[in-house]
């Protein structure tokens, strides 16, 4: 879930800052610059691990700063494809299960990769997934069932998940073209870093689903044998 | 900018979670020293010269990413709550000679499975590599875990959701307040069928419906 990526940088130091040890003024300067960043093909930066070297800082013609060539280890959320995760469920529609971690929500369960077979309750705004229904049965049979028999995601629960691609945008906004004029026109950007996740296997989806089969299973097990 | 390697190695949650909680007291004990230094100075009427220059900016993204994964990391439902530097370690070291992956070792640390089905999806061909030592493998988890904190990391999901434990009152508190709202909703929902019946004249069913749902 959590790497550690080196990355290296050249940074400015204020001198507001030079009364600090140079280390503490440079964790300080990259944690600012990085932090909570999402970096193009490596992750999410969480915060910085260690510095792994540091050049003498210079000075440069035009500002005071100091300026430091400077390598380190930062700390990166990017899992990986099949690694299992702990997720809350943050929201439900049409399209799918959005998932949150907290510090990252930009995670999605899309409908293909929902437990089969199941279907979208518009009423409770919820996905649910109906164990002893047949594959061939249609959404509207599914939303015909009774409600008992029915499992649903709902929000706030506690999914366990696979991750299964993570996609990453860059979707920067090119300085605009002259003869366009000032247009106020905002497409809709796309997160810059998704991950996709699935819940289509045994033992995925809400935790709860699996301690009460297991409570079952066991139930049963007793059950034969003493019969 | 220029990254080096994306991925030198991967780390666990419980690493992170130290040094989140190790940049997490830095930053109270620095916050405390700045108020104290402001304290003096109103004490004794004139600035300190210094004082501006101890007062580090403080980061806004990184508070924010840290106290959100904080959050994360510690939530009730992680079995961070009770695990501990020695435990993880034996815990690898009892897990070697099973023939695992690095990844798989990484979230068996992660996640702490000590149920079949959590283990079952965590390894690939379970019951082709395993077999029968399968048992063995999850109980070399639960000696990992500090049998104190057990109850609240596993309490979590269950669908009874009464946990008598004093140990952890914030989770407690957590789910009162949840089913205090489901209960609001549900008397919402119940007064909203209610006027609609009411008004196509059919309400002695509703009453039954009623009486049911508080039962």
């Amino acid at each position: 879930m959590f790497q550690l990526s080196i990355i290296k940088d050249t940074l400015p130091i204020l001198p507001a800052a030079f009364a600090l040890p140079p280390e503490q003024a440079l964790t300080a300067a990259i944690n600012k610059k990085y932090a909570n960043r999402v970096l193009h093909d490596v992750g999410l930066c969480i915060a910085v691990f260690d510095l792994v070297s540091a050049s003498e800082g210079r000075v440069r013609y035009g500002d005071g700063c100091l300026w430091y060539k400077v390598t380190f280890r930062m700390v990166v959320f990017r899992p990986f494809a099949g690694e299992v995760l702990l997720a809350r469920v943050k929201s439900s529609d049409e399209d799918g299960i959005r998932l949150t971690l907290g510090f990252f929500d930009d995670m999605y369960v899309p409908p293909a990769y929902l437990p089969q077979p199941s279907a979208f309750d518009p009423n409770e705004r919820a996905h649910f997934w109906l164990a002893d229904a047949g594959p061939e049965q249609g959404t509207h049979e599914l939303l015909d069932s009774p409600v008992a028999a029915r499992m649903y995601i709902d929000k706030g629960e506690v999914v366990r998940v696979r991750v299964e691609m993570d996609e990453f945008y860059d979707d920067e906004p090119g300085p605009p073209k002259a003869s366009e004029g000032v247009r106020v026109e905002r497409e809709q950007r796309r997160p810059p870093y998704t991950v996709t996740c699935s819940i289509a296997e045994q033992g995925l989806g809400p935790t709860s689903w699996w301690k009460a089969a297991e409570a079952v299973l066991e139930g049963e097990g007793e059950e034969m044998d003493q019969g | 900018m220029e990254v080096v390697n994306p991925r030198s190695a991967l780390l666990s949650n419980y690493e992170v979670l130290a040094l989140l909680r190790e940049l997490d007291s830095d930053h109270l004990a620095k916050t405390k020293t700045a108020l104290r230094i402001k304290k003096e100075e109103e004490q004794s009427g004139k600035p300190t010269p210094n004082a501006t220059a101890i007062e580090e900016e403080i980061c806004e993204n990184l508070r924010t990413v840290e106290v959100e994964a904080l959050q994360y990391l510690t939530a009730e439902y992680q079995p961070i709550a009770a695990q501990s530097d020695a435990g993880i370690t034996k815990l690898v070291k009892d897990i070697e000679p099973y023939g695992f992956t690095k990844a798989e070792k990484l979230q068996i640390v992660n996640l702490a499975p000590t149920e079949p089905v959590e283990l079952y999806v965590i390894v690939e061909e379970l019951e082709d590599r395993l077999g029968e030592r399968m048992e063995e493998v999850l109980s070399h988890v639960r000696a990992s875990l500090d049998p104190n904190a057990l109850p609240a990391s596993t309490a979590e999901g269950s669908s009874n959701g009464a946990d008598p434990n004093p140990a952890d009152p914030a989770a407690l508190q957590v789910e009162e307040k949840i089913t205090t709202e489901v209960y609001e909703a549900e008397t919402w929902i119940q007064d909203t069928n209610y006027i609609e019946w009411d008004d196509g004249g059919e309400g002695a069913g509703v009453e039954g419906d009623l009486e049911m749902d508080e039962e």
